[in-house]
């Protein structure tokens, strides 16, 4: 048979196996399936089509609302200062000298294209405080006007709506992807090892045990001052220490894994053990599901020296991983014993790409719907942190914020109607989305 | 099942360890020094020798009292430059700031040294006659130590050691009278500054305190049913809890059966009508009812039909307030009448949900081959949906008993705080804004007890229910 022949073999089994693949999870069809099944509802794909208006206003967020024009003619040159801040907020420009500290408003421009409203969250209208959209405003023009009122300092409400968009969407994003790097990890390994398939030497166990502990006491024991000041100075150095951190966490990790390489040869020490990865992991998630997390959320968030919004949102993302995680772990268990698999482990394969390249794209699926109906329970939980003002910098304008300014101006009824209603579609739509999903992908309910 | 009942029960306890540990860790953590809090009072400060003796005194004592002055955990696992005698310190942030200045300068010995030259400077200034001479430099100096206590940046150090030095040698008393601890303690930050060694932060170090520490004294205290006095009102934490427990107990348990009283009918209503216009927009209804947020609606609620801009059907603040002397009767309704819109808001979003998983549970149920026969063999509708249907597609519905159950309690959390009303919610609030840790520790345990006992309950009542569900045949 000789060399080739192995050879060949190898390949055929390789192509085996991919058909295998292929066909038990039927990787385009399938999507395929639960894309025509999520287009058949009606509901569901509006309120998709509403999540991408909303990014729309996200993005578009400074050209909506602010305190500039986007763009006008002024001692004879045209400007365009929108664009120009971006250019320095990222450090490539500088203001000229009359732009700076000038109120945009009172400038005399030859002409200005405004935005939809010409405030932003912040800025404040002394003339009008408290001004309902009905009631008569003391505004130059009608292009002055706050249509959607002003709340008691002078704020208009418009502007912390379109802002506001940013912040919910983010809230979603942001801690949904942390919840689902988390829940996916944790949910992947407990279903694809369960409680009898990961197997390591004592050696092994011993080093990794060891390396855990010294990458903890590097990478975040000696460096807490690091992190902690960097917290109190701005999210992105914290996130650049963390970023440090983890790498170094990594790196000591990958050292002790060749020292647990090399001890696996001492012969008392290479005695196979068993792991009950899937026990442990599970009573992890069920320590995690017992504390009650809004209360655990708004403690954490009360102590946080230097409250931002971005530390909440990563608060949620650490606390709500749970079901990411259940459904994951689930989708593993059933998926780990199909003869494609079985293949795959037959063929030795490393476990690292079976259950990235092979497990986990099937079991994604259900990962998704878990994601559409955390980010609707995101957003409600941020808008309450912002509603009781616990963790959210009283700077920040949220349509929770806006809303509990309602509570202290009983008479502003737009306060009350405005923000709660845009919480409440949000959450809706990406409960329908969920919703659209869950029977797209549920074959029972196929009909 | 008993066994089975058990073995879950063994499983809390590991749980409640993790729960425990993550509260202390979160406490720990928090800003602010409990026993000034608890005092009221700030130690130090512009005043005469005797009264920040005085002072100084019913702080170490007070801290004593409340344990404080015991290591935090069983072992600690830090750096070299860790002193092990830390807890020792009387201040909180004094003590953060040394350990601080021991990362940064690497030998505990000459921190503590620095921080003993600092006090015996400190307190011979406090020993400086005060008189109109003495007086406005005195106090710069003493506003700048204490700014030496917590400072731990070199180049905001040697500012404020310039400051004091130009002070203290303006003025011919306050020289000669402190000047020689003024050299020592010099001496001792330069040093600290010479010696500076931090190698040390990078060797790992292992303490081992035993049992006389905080955690330990608090989870036995915890076990014993001793909670801790809160450092708000002084009272017993256990008797503030459970004045507050009573009433989010009353709401919830109130809501919950509202809840389902309202929500099998409807749900199997709706299951049984499927297809009907009436059950679509039952069924939309729900969702909307579920998607809406409580503080939105309590918000709204308040506004229209409050006593305050609204018509004033309904009252939106606290519990009424009539004498414990009234008439129960009176009592009883003033109450009930103060109840409706927290009751309202609670209830809605909780009964929505139930509902869909009735339907979800009832759909499933009228799909088996067992009710078609039963149909079949001319039962009458009635009897196949209640008696045939109904009990098989209650399972679902019991599940969910267990996670509304803690859910009521941290779910009325923001209805309590928006309408005023005292139970857990606004406590733990309050609690978390004040730092009064041992209620915050008590409730955040109470609720995953609950959780946990909920989760069980919820499971013996399944098997209860299915009896193809056997714990003891388990594989």
């Amino acid at each position: 048979m000789g060399l080739f022949g192995m050879l060949n073999m190898k390949r055929k089994e390789e192509q085996a196996l991919d058909a295998l693949t292929q066909r038990s999870k039927d990787n385009e069809s399938y999507w395929a399936i639960v894309k025509k099944q999520f287009k058949k509802n009606k509901i569901a794909v509006w309120s998709l089509r509403v999540v991408y208006l909303f990014i729309i206003i996200a993005l578009l967020a400074d050209f909506l609302a602010n305190e500039k024009p986007i763009a006008a003619k002024y001692n004879g040159e045209v400007y365009f200062p929108v664009f120009k801040e971006y250019a320095v907020d990222l450090g490539i420009s500088d203001w000229q000298k009359e732009f700076l500290n000038v109120s945009w408003k009172d400038l005399e421009y030859e002409w200005a294209v405004w935005p939809l409203t010409p405030y932003l969250p912040k800025n404040i209208d002394f003339m009008n405080t408290s001004v309902g959209p009905f009631d008569k405003q003391d505004v130059e023009s009608t292009k002055w006007t706050h249509w959607l009122g002003t709340d008691a300092l002078g704020h208009d409400v418009l502007a912390g709506m379109i802002h506001g968009t940013r912040i919910a969407l983010l809230v979603g994003i942001v801690s949904m992807g942390i919840a689902a790097i988390i829940g996916i990890f944790f949910g992947a390994i407990a279903g694809y090892y369960g409680d009898e398939k990961m197997r390591m030497s004592i050696a092994s166990l011993i080093v990794y045990i060891i390396g855990f502990v010294l990458a903890m006491f590097y990478a975040f024991g000696t460096r807490s001052y690091e992190l902690s000041d960097a917290i109190g100075e701005s999210f992105g150095s914290f996130m650049v220490e963390l970023f440090i951190s983890l790498i170094l966490f990594f790196a000591i990790m990958m050292v002790f894994r060749y020292i647990g390489k090399l001890c696996k040869n001492i012969p008392f020490l290479n005695k196979q053990i068993v792991i009950p990865v899937d026990i442990l992991i599970s009573r992890l998630i069920e320590v995690v599901v017992s504390i009650p997390r809004l209360f655990l959320i708004i403690s954490i968030a009360a102590v946080v020296a230097k409250p931002s919004i971005f530390i909440v949102m990563m608060i949620i993302g650490l606390t709500t991983w749970t079901g990411i995680a259940r459904f994951t772990r689930a989708e593993l268990l059933r998926v780990r014993n199909l003869e494609y698999i079985e293949a795959a482990n037959a063929l030795g394969y490393k476990e690292f790409r079976i259950i990235v390249k092979h497990a986990l794209p099937n079991a994604l699926s259900p990962v998704l719907i878990s994601i559409a109906f955390g980010i609707a329970s995101a957003i409600l939980i941020e808008s309450t942190l912002s509603f009781i003002g616990v963790g959210v910098p009283a700077e920040t304008i949220t349509w929770g914020s806006l809303l509990s300014a309602s509570r202290q101006d009983a008479a502003a009824w737009w306060l009350a109607i405005f923000p709660g209603f845009a919480i409440f579609i949000t959450v809706t739509i990406y409960n329908l989305i969920g919703e659209g999903l869950t029977d797209a992908m549920n074959p029972k309910l196929k009909k | 099942m008993l066994k089975y009942v058990l073995k879950r029960l063994l499983i809390f306890i590991p749980t409640l360890i993790a729960i425990s540990l993550l509260t202390f860790v979160i406490s720990i953590n928090a800003p602010g020094d409990p026993v000034e809090t608890m005092l009221n009072q700030s130690v130090g400060g512009d005043g005469m020798s005797g009264e920040k003796l005085a002072n100084e005194k019913s702080y170490i004592n007070k801290r004593h009292e409340l344990g404080f002055d015991l290591p935090l955990f069983y072992f600690a696992f830090t750096n070299s430059t860790f002193p092990d005698t830390l807890h020792r310190i009387p201040k909180k942030l004094h003590r953060d700031n040394l350990q601080r200045l021991a990362y940064e300068y690497g030998v505990w010995e000459n921190v503590s040294t620095y921080y003993n030259s600092l006090r015996a400077f400190e307190n011979t200034v406090y020993e400086v006659q005060i008189t109109d001479q003495t007086s406005k430099d005195l106090r710069k100096i003493k506003e700048a130590i204490t700014v030496l206590y917590i400072s731990h940046a070199t180049e905001k150090t040697d500012a404020t050691i310039e400051n004091i030095e130009y002070d203290l040698f303006r003025n011919k008393r306050i020289a000669d009278y402190t000047s020689t601890k003024y050299y020592d303690f010099i001496n001792a930050y330069n040093q600290m500054k010479l010696e500076k060694n931090t190698i040390n932060r990078y060797i790992p170090k292992f303490v081992w305190y035993g049992f006389d520490n905080q955690y330990h004294k608090w989870i036995a205290g915890f076990v014993k049913g001793d909670f801790g006095i809160s450092y708000q009102d002084k009272r017993p934490v256990s008797s503030k809890v459970f004045d507050a427990l009573k009433w989010s107990m009353i709401l919830s348990i109130l809501s919950i059966i509202i809840a389902y009283l309202v929500a099998i009918p409807l749900g199997v209503r709706s299951a049984v009508d499927k297809g009907k216009w009436s059950e679509k927009l039952i069924t939309t209804g729900l969702f909307l009812l579920y998607s809406l947020p409580n503080f939105w609606i309590a918000t709204i609620l308040i506004r229209y039909l409050g006593d305050g801009n609204g018509i004033g059907w309904f009252p939106t603040f606290g519990l009424g307030n009539l004498p414990p002397e009234a008439p129960f009767m009176d009592r009883f309704l003033e109450t009930a009448y103060h109840f409706v819109l927290p009751l309202f808001c609670l209830t809605y979003a909780s009964f929505a949900f139930i509902s869909r998983q009735m339907r979800g549970g009832m759909l499933n149920v009228l799909e088996m081959d067992y009710i078609r026969t039963a149909r079949a063999k001319g039962l009458k509708k009635q009897v196949v949906i209640w008696k045939h249907a109904f009990r098989n597609s209650l399972i679902p519905i019991i599940t969910l008993f267990a996670s509304i159950f803690p859910l009521a309690i941290s779910g009325s959390f923001i209805i309590e705080v928006i309408f005023s009303i005292p139970g857990m919610g606004q406590l733990s609030l309050k609690a978390i804004f004040a730092r009064d840790y041992p209620v915050v520790f008590t409730v955040l345990m109470f609720t995953a007890i609950l959780t946990l006992v909920g989760n069980l309950v919820a499971d013996v009542l399944y098997a209860y229910v299915d009896p193809r569900i056997s714990f003891s045949s388990k594989k």
